[in-house]
Formats: C-alpha cells, sequence, structure tokens
C-alpha cells in the first residue's frame, strides 16, 4: 500500500538477558492509512507496548529490531540513525499510560509545552506560551492561563492527561501513539478522555495507534483492531467486522469475556482468563497460548498456525478459530477430556464461571 | 502447565497494563541480591588483618620499637619488607602492632555506639509517642555537632587515653545508629508477625528482645562495617590533630610521623606502607558494609562525621 | 513566613541545646577553676576556712593565699552561680558578640576565632567547589552511558576515594605535588588573592576528592534512577535531544540526595578540614581548636565549638529550605 502513513511488515523485537534472548515482537505487521486508527489490544506481556515503543525509538540499546518500518515511505530505522532533529514529537508522537508520572514533577506546565514549540518550531518564549494556552483549551482544559503555571501536582489525574495530550499536539503531528490512555484514570474519566482523543484526531486528521488490554476501550472507536499475544498477532480486522462475532481467536474470545457488558446487572464478576501472560524465552514452537487455550488441539503444541484470512478481512492466527467447525469440534475434545493436550484443566474455566456466580475471586 | 515451550517467569493473574520492560528490571534487580566474590575478598583480607594483630606477640617479627632492626630509613628489602623508619625500626612489624589500636579503636568504638544507640533507636520507633520525640530530640542534637568538633570536646574534658578514645568515636556513632535502629523498627513494628505477638499476648520487652531486635540486628550489620571503617579513620583523624592515644601508636600516628616533609622525601615508604594498609582495610570495610546493605536492601544510612 | 519562622525558632532551640550541653559537659567535667588560677585550685578550701589548715600563701613571694586567689576568680568567673543561671549569663554575653577572654593569653575568644576562620572558610568553599565540579559532570556522563567504560572505572575509582581516609589521601598529594614535583609551595602564603588559592588547592583538593566520590556516587544512582521515569520517555517522544532532557528534565528532580549530604557532610568537613590544615600548615580554626584542647583553653573551645557547631545547624537549615526550591512538591506547611 503506497498511500500508507505507517508501515510495518514483520516487525522482531528481543531482548538479550542472562536467560537468552526474549522474545518481545515475533513477526508483527500491519498498515495504516493517513487520518485511519488501529486499535493493538492484548494483556501485559503481549508485545504491544514494545510494538509502539520500537517504532517511537524509545528501545534501551540493547533490544535488537528486526524487519521493516516505513513511515510516509521513508525507513523509521534510517531516520533514528541519523538522529533526524525534528522527526519524532513532530511527524509523530506519543502518551503513556500514567498522567502521574509521564509529566515532570519539577516543571510548570507551561513550560513543558512549549518547549516542544520552541525546539521543533522556532517560536519564541511569549509566542510558544500563547499556543500553550491555546493547545491546553483545545483540550477542554479550563483556566488556561492559570494552569500554565502550575505544576503537574497540582491538577487532577483527567486533567494531567489533557494536558499529556496538549504537548502531544504541539507540532501537529501525523500519527499519535497512544499507550494505555485511560488505564490510569478513574472510569468516569476515561470516557471523556477516549472521545477527546477522538474528535482530535477527527479534527486534525491525524492518524492514531491506540493501545490498550482492554477491548472495551477500542470497540466502536478504532478503525482496525489488532489482538496481540506472545509478542504475535492473533487476529486482526476492521472493528466493525471484528465485532461482529466477537472474535475468532481464543483470546480474543477471552479478552472479550473480560469486557462489562451494558446489559448484565452491576457487580458481575467478570471472567478472568486463567493462566499468565507468558515470557517468551528463546526460540517458541507452537501457538503461545496454547497453555491456557480450552481449544487447543495437539496440533497447537507444535505448529505456530499463520495469520490467514479466515472471512473476508478477518485475519486469524488458530488452527481451531472459535465457532467453526474445528473450534467446536476440539473444546467438546477437550471437554470430554477433561484437560487440553496442554495440560489445563477445563475446570479452570468451570471455576471462573461458578465464582463469578457467587461473586467471589 | 506443563508445558515446556514457553517459561513463565512473572505476571499477575487476569489482566493488568504493564510495561513489558519490567521483566527486565526484574533481572537486574535479582543481580543485586548476590553478595558477590567482592565481599569475601574483603572477608578474607579482614580475617588476615584481624588474626595479625592477634598473633602479633608471636610472629617471627623483630620488635616494634627496637631501633637499628634495619639501618635509618631503609627502603622496602627481604630483612624489612616496609622498610625502617628514622629510628631504624621495622615498618613491617610496626604496621601490625599498629594495628592493635587502629582495630581496637574501631571494634570498640562500634561496640559502644552500638550498645547505646541500638537500644536508644528500637525503644524510641517502638513506643513512638512522647519517648520517640524525646529520644528524637536528643539524637537530632547530637547530630547538631560536626563529628570531630564533638571528639574534641570531650577529649579536651577525659584526656587522651585509649578508652576515651574509643568512647568518643562511639558517641558520636551513637546518633547513626539510632536513627537507623528506629527506622528499621518503625517499619518492623508494622509487619504482621508483631502484630500477632501482640495480640498473643507478648510483653512489650519481649516483643523487642524477641521479635524486634532480630530483625535489626542483620540489617545493622552493614551499619557496624561502614562504622568500623569510620572509626578507623576517625582515630587517624585525632592522631593528626595530636589527640588520638599518647600511649603506643596507631596507624594514623604512624602516618603523622611518616608524613614529615623530610622523612616523606627520602623515605615515602615510611607514611605509604601503614596507608596503604589502612587503605585496604578501610575499603574492605566499606566494600563488605555495602554489598551488605545492597544485599538487605537498607536504605536511610546516617552518614557519619568523620 | 509561619513556616520560616517555625523553622528559624527550630534552628535556635538545637543551638540553645547543643551549647547548652557543651557549656555544661565543660563546666561539669572539666575544671574551669584550674585554668584560671592554676595550681591555687588545688588547695582544699573548704579545709582552709575550717581552719583545719593553714592557707599558705603563693609562690613568687606575694601576700596573697591561695584561697582569696581562688575566691577572686570564682567571683570574677560567676563560678558560685549555679550551672543554668551561668549558661544563661554566658548566652547573653554570646548574644552581645563577646565569648569571653581566652585562659592563655587573655584575647578575646571573638577575636582569635574572627583571625582564623577566613581561612578555614576559604578551604571549605574552593573544597565544594572542586567536589561540585568533579562529581556533577561526571555523574551525567556516567548516567547517561551507565555500564560503559567511563561509568566502570568513576565507579570504581569513587569507591577508592571513599575509602581514603583525608589525612592519608593529603599525605600523598603532599608528598606527590610538593616534596616530589614542588609544584605548590610547601608553606601557606597568604600576600595577596591569588598567593592564597594557590596555597589552598592542594589541601582543597585533598578535601574534594572523598567528597566529590560520595556526590558521584549519590547523583548517579539518582540520575539512572530518574533517567527510568515516564516523563523521561515523554521527553524523548517530544523529540528533544538528550543532552536537552539531561540537563532541563532529568538534573533537577536527582538534586535531592546531593542536597541533603551536601548538607550533612558539611560536618565531615569542618571536621577534615581540621585535620587536613594540620598537614598543610594552614593557621586556620584546626590549628587553634587543637591547641585550645591541650591547654584547656576552656572559653576558646566552648566559643570555637559554639561558633563552628551554629554554622553547622545553620548550613542545614539553608539545605532544608533549599529542598522546596528544586521540587515544588515539597510542602512548605509540613
Amino acid at each position: 500500500m503506497a498511500d500508507s502513513l505507517i508501515s510495518v511488515e514483520d516487525l522482531h523485537v528481543s531482548f538479550l538477558t542472562e536467560q537468552g534472548s526474549v522474545r518481545a515482537v515475533d513477526g508483527v505487521s500491519f498498515d495504516l492509512e493517513p487520518g485511519k486508527s488501529i486499535g493493538i489490544v492484548g494483556e501485559s506481556g503481549s508485545g504491544k507496548s514494545v510494538t509502539a515503543k520500537t517504532l517511537m525509538n524509545l528501545l534501551p540499546s540493547y533490544a535488537q529490531v528486526e524487519g521493516s518500518m516505513k513511515f510516509d515511505g521513508r525507513d523509521l530505522r534510517e531516520i533514528a540513525r541519523k538522529k533526524e532533529k525534528h522527526f519524532w514529537g513532530v511527524e509523530m508522537t506519543m502518551i503513556f499510560q500514567d498522567p502521574m508520572t509521564s509529566l515532570n514533577p519539577v516543571k510548570r506546565i507551561g513550560e513543558q509545552i512549549a518547549e516542544s514549540l520552541r525546539i521543533h518550531m522556532n517560536r519564541s518564549r511569549s509566542e510558544a506560551m500563547t499556543e500553550a494556552g491555546d493547545l491546553l483549551e483545545q483540550v477542554g482544559i479550563p483556566e488556561p492561563a492559570k494552569r500554565l503555571r502550575q505544576y503537574p501536582h497540582e491538577l487532577s489525574g483527567g486533567l494531567r492527561q489533557r494536558v499529556v495530550i496538549a504537548i502531544a499536539l504541539a507540532c501537529d503531528p501525523r500519527l499519535l501513539i497512544a499507550d494505555e490512555p485511560t488505564t490510569a484514570l478513574d472510569v468516569t474519566v476515561q470516557k471523556h478522555i477516549l472521545d477527546l482523543l477522538d474528535d482530535l484526531r477527527k479534527e486534525r486528521g491525524m492518524s492514531m495507534i491506540l493501545i490498550t488490554h482492554d477491548l472495551g476501550v477500542v470497540k466502536g472507536r478504532t478503525d482496525e483492531i489488532m489482538v496481540m499475544y506472545g509478542g504475535r498477532t492473533m487476529e486482526k480486522a476492521p472493528t466493525s467486522v471484528l465485532f461482529e462475532c466477537d472474535g475468532l481467536h481464543p483470546y480474543t474470545e477471552a479478552l472479550n469475556a473480560t469486557i462489562p457488558k451494558i446489559d448484565t446487572p452491576s457487580h458481575t464478576r467478570l471472567v478472568p482468563i486463567p493462566g499468565k501472560p507468558p515470557e517468551v524465552i528463546g526460540k517458541i514452537i507452537g501457538c503461545p497460548f496454547v497453555p491456557r487455550c480450552r481449544y487447543s488441539t495437539s496440533e497447537c503444541l507444535t505448529d505456530m498456525p499463520p495469520l490467514v484470512e479466515q472471512e473476508k478481512r478477518h485475519l486469524c492466527a488458530c488452527h481451531n478459530p472459535v465457532s467453526t467447525p474445528e473450534g467446536i469440534k476440539a473444546r467438546e475434545t477437550n471437554q470430554n477430556a477433561g484437560h487440553t493436550p496442554a495440560g489445563l484443566d477445563m475446570k479452570e474455566f468451570e471455576t471462573s464461571a461458578a465464582r463469578s456466580d457467587t461473586g467471589e475471586l | 502447565m506443563k508445558l515446556n515451550l514457553t517459561t513463565t517467569k512473572r505476571g499477575s493473574k487476569g489482566l493488568s497494563p504493564q510495561d513489558e520492560d519490567s521483566s527486565l528490571i526484574d533481572d537486574e534487580k535479582r543481580e543485586k541480591r548476590k553478595i558477590g566474590f567482592g565481599f569475601w575478598v574483603s572477608i578474607g583480607w579482614m580475617i588476615l588483618v584481624v588474626i595479625a594483630a592477634f598473633l602479633a606477640p608471636v610472629l617471627p617479627i623483630p620488635d616494634p620499637d627496637q631501633t637499628g632492626a634495619g639501618g635509618r630509613l631503609d627502603a622496602p628489602n627481604w630483612d624489612n619488607w616496609f622498610g625502617t623508619d628514622t629510628n631504624g625500626r621495622d615498618m613491617f612489624s610496626r604496621t601490625i602492632w599498629g594495628s592493635r589500636v587502629s582495630l581496637t579503636v574501631g571494634f570498640f568504638a562500634i561496640v559502644f555506639g552500638f550498645a547505646v544507640g541500638g537500644p536508644l533507636g528500637i525503644v524510641a520507633g517502638f513506643f513512638k509517642g512522647a519517648t520517640d520525640k524525646f529520644l528524637s530530640i536528643i539524637i537530632f542534637i547530637l547530630f547538631a555537632f560536626p563529628g570531630l568538633v564533638l571528639a574534641l570536646l570531650i577529649i579536651s574534658l577525659l584526656g587522651q587515653t585509649l578508652a576515651v578514645v574509643c568512647l568518643t568515636i562511639g558517641i558520636i556513632g551513637v546518633a547513626p545508629v539510632a536513627r537507623l535502629a528506629r527506622a528499621i523498627t518503625i517499619s518492623i513494628s508494622e509487619r504482621e508477625f508483631v502484630a500477632a505477638a501482640r495480640i498473643l499476648g507478648s510483653t512489650n520487652r519481649r516483643i523487642m528482645i524477641k521479635e524486634i531486635l532480630p530483625n535489626v540486628t542483620i540489617p545493622m550489620g552493614a551499619l557496624a562495617f561502614l562504622g568500623m571503617a569510620l572509626a578507623i579513620v576517625g582515630e587517624g583523624g585525632l592522631a593528626f590533630l595530636g589527640l588520638s592515644v599518647e600511649e603506643g601508636f596507631s596507624w594514623g600516628k604512624m602516618i603523622v610521623l611518616g608524613s614529615a616533609s623530610r622523612t616523606l622525601q627520602k623515605a615515602p615508604w615510611v607514611s605509604m606502607f601503614p596507608i596503604g594498609i589502612m587503605f585496604l582495610t578501610v575499603m574492605s570495610l566499606n566494600y563488605a558494609g555495602d554489598r551488605l546493605r545492597d544485599f538487605f536492601d537498607v536504605r536511610e544510612m546516617g552518614i557519619g562525621g568523620g | 513566613m509561619g513556616f520560616i519562622l517555625k523553622r528559624v525558632a527550630q534552628m535556635v532551640a538545637v543551638i540553645l541545646a547543643a551549647t547548652f550541653l557543651a557549656f555544661a559537659a565543660m563546666n561539669s567535667l572539666g575544671d574551669p577553676l584550674f585554668n584560671v588560677v592554676g595550681f591555687h585550685a588545688s588547695v582544699d578550701c573548704d579545709a582552709v576556712l575550717a581552719g583545719e589548715i593553714e592557707d599558705v600563701s603563693g609562690q613568687g613571694g606575694t601576700d596573697v593565699g591561695d584561697c582569696e586567689v581562688v575566691e577572686a576568680a570564682r567571683e570574677k568567673y560567676h563560678l558560685n552561680d549555679p550551672l543554668p543561671l551561668r549558661y544563661v549569663r554566658w548566652v547573653g554575653d554570646v548574644v552581645q558578640g563577646d565569648l569571653g577572654v581566652s585562659f592563655k593569653n587573655s584575647m578575646p575568644v571573638t577575636t582569635i576565632i574572627g583571625n582564623r576562620i577566613p581561612k578555614s572558610i576559604f578551604l571549605m568553599v574552593v573544597a565544594e567547589i572542586f567536589a561540585l565540579l568533579i562529581a556533577v559532570p561526571a555523574a551525567i556522563r556516567a548516567a547517561y552511558k551507565a555500564n560503559r567504560a567511563f561509568d566502570k572505572s568513576a565507579t570504581v575509582s569513587s569507591f577508592g576515594f571513599i575509602s581514603l581516609p583525608n589525612f592519608a589521601l593529603g599525605v600523598i598529594l603532599f608528598y606527590l605535588f610538593v616534596v616530589k614535583w614542588q609544584i605548590f609551595p610547601s608553606r601557606y602564603e597568604d600576600d595577596d588573592f591569588f598567593s592564597r588559592l594557590r596555597s589552598t588547592v592542594l589541601p582543597a583538593m585533598t578535601l574534594a576528592l572523598p567528597l566529590a566520590a560520595t556526590y558521584f556516587r549519590l547523583l548517579r544512582t539518582d540520575l539512572i534512577t530518574t533517567l527510568q521515569e515516564d516523563f523521561v520517555l515523554m521527553a524523548k517522544a517530544k523529540g528533544l535531544s538528550d543532552r536537552w532532557i539531561m540537563f532541563r528534565h532529568v538534573l533537577r528532580p536527582s538534586l535531592f540526595s546531593l542536597v541533603t549530604v551536601f548538607g550533612l557532610s558539611t560536618g565531615g568537613l569542618i571536621g577534615g578540614a581540621l585535620v587536613v590544615e594540620q598537614i598543610f600548615v594552614i593557621p586556620g580554626l584546626g590549628r587553634t581548636f587543637v591547641e585550645a584542647v591541650i591547654r584547656d583553653d576552656f572559653p576558646l573551645v566552648l566559643g570555637l565549638v559554639t561558633v563552628i557547631s551554629s554554622s553547622f545547624i545553620a548550613i542545614n537549615f539553608i539545605v532544608d529550605m533549599f529542598y522546596s526550591v528544586i521540587d515544588p512538591r515539597v510542602s512548605r506547611e509540613t
């Protein structure tokens, strides 16, 4: 796709540790057109944040990156190597999970917004400060003039995340990567921030990569969704297509089950996914989700399923996708055996369900 | 999970948004947890020095006060490993004998500092309230004196005997020891096993001795090493002011004698050997203390003036 | 303002408590009388008054009896008053700038200290400047490229300098730069500012190197911790240069431990200065202090303890105030 704003192909990222090389991202590809948005969803350890940091050139030096990343046709790694001055922060930028820690506690808010403008846009101190005030207004912060002179600790979490957004937007970037932008915030504030991001994106024709562990956050917001697990892409589809079937991949199904539904009574316990996310050291064979998957078959232990188009524009990497004949069969077989081929007791799923009934967890 | 395809080291149950990099930081932390080879080298050196000091009378070395053990200001040679001083005394022998005073000061100063500061800090941290306030004020006032100034004050009043020098440096150590003991006690008092002991009806005294003291002792060990280093250095400082022990000689006094311009010009080894041995000893103590502190993760160290 | 006043009051209280401790110790453990009247003080005046023994007249053919000398001295120095009263009187004098008169040469203590203190202060200020000039750039460089060659060698050598007592370092530097290479003068020269500076370089270095090692280690650790903060990642995402991030974002929040230790280490620095002055023969407070201690010059020792401790307390007070400058989160109310 020539007109992609960002195009990632077969991205591999690994970290060298004493125990061996940790594969954080293992063959991820995606494209994003200008003005569009994509949601990358997965638990911690799924490789979603590492993917984002790789794009932003924020990885520590011991990270090994392979594959191709292009921004508007230009090689990102080349740009990083040349230490291009006005690229990051100007063309693409990123905001982080916790607004409590992503603002410098000892600098006034005005300065933190204005410094990008001064450095990248060549504004004078006073020009930059005026623009910073305008930006604060755009992100919906009341009394911007007063806020400019305040320190981060004087603001609430929601306001701080708005400030972070204002900082990110200062140089009018073409791509914004938002890494769990609302996770650290109160539920009531979360929606406001997500709506704000949506509005700003549409106003400015900006592209956005929204990273989250919460499938509910991207539902109905981003144009496309990519589900990651163990550094691999598990499922990728336009948002509307994905939610038509609530996910083909067992992992997506499990993530989906953790979203609070409007129509369920309040205080209903959500179903957690049994087991823990993996940390992949060395080369893996088979599907990383196997230890936690109730649709797994012996094939899954040895062969990583390729990411293929299961349905139209709906890519999934699974031998036994949910609600396909293979999937239903695999699940029944496991149910009858009492455990999966990987040794996961099928009762884990029942107990989760049972707990959700009694409200204990 | 019987499968060995993946190693699961950590991760929270269910969903938690956490940085993928955090696992790498964990590795670094675990690395710190090893006490390391250097620690044992330091301990080895300290044992060597202590044994030499103990055995000084029976070691086949010349009498440290015997003049004419070699020529005057002889360079190091086979008979006099560390050379000789202006009076022709053997510097190797003197360095070993000199360690006896330095180590004695280091040891007893710390014993005193801990014997007074430890209980003070534990009691303050345990009872909190008025007791804590009162004891904290005393600690605070002791901190108001620069270490050496306090030492000069005490020595001017009590004289220059070995006991007074130990006592003086020990008093300087009281405040930092008490402060650390207090901080640790406060954090331990909030732990479950202390609450449990309290519910089971243990007396305060029993809780302090049975529950708190053992837990304070381990991290305080690190401070003991660092404090001993400071005490040995402190004695040297007093020696330079002419206020260390009047009788006998220590490393500090030897360095003072060797640092006279003329001696330094003709025979730098007279001062450099004691400096070197003292340096290695102080460094071993510091290193061992540092490792222990990292190992037990003790924060909030007092900086004693020396 | 209320906050500052409260802290000042606290500071004054600590100074009073510390000086009272010193005053009481000197008066109860020492025998000030002996220092004034010498051997006269050894006479048992109670026994004389009771008529048990005869008051022998003093040596040197004077007609004045020992007890009369003692009594006169007691009267003159108010030694018959109770301790607290004497302390209050002493504080009253100190506030008016009177620290008493040296027992030995009858010079006012303030004059003696006033003559000596500038050299000591100059030495310590130069030492602090050296220490910071060495430690701060080294720590920034080391933290920026943590675990690389520079960081490793600087960390190892800083450990060495921390373990090298300042008098030992002083002897080594004196040997190398004065005795062997004769780069610096062996005597303290005080003709003009430059000769004074020249004479101060070596002793200041002696004090500065171990201090710089301490500063380096603290600042390096804090910088590395700060560099792992999210706001540094954010700053990188803003496309700020490493240099800008280091100096404009990371340095200031990393100064906490350094500032704390800056205050606390002044105590060690003062002690170190007293010792180092001996090695480099600087006529500062160190020599005076030692002489006063050896001669049991009660007013001079007390005066020195008062002046030095008060300065130390005051420095730590100022350091405390400085926290809120570094970090706006430090509330002035707590």
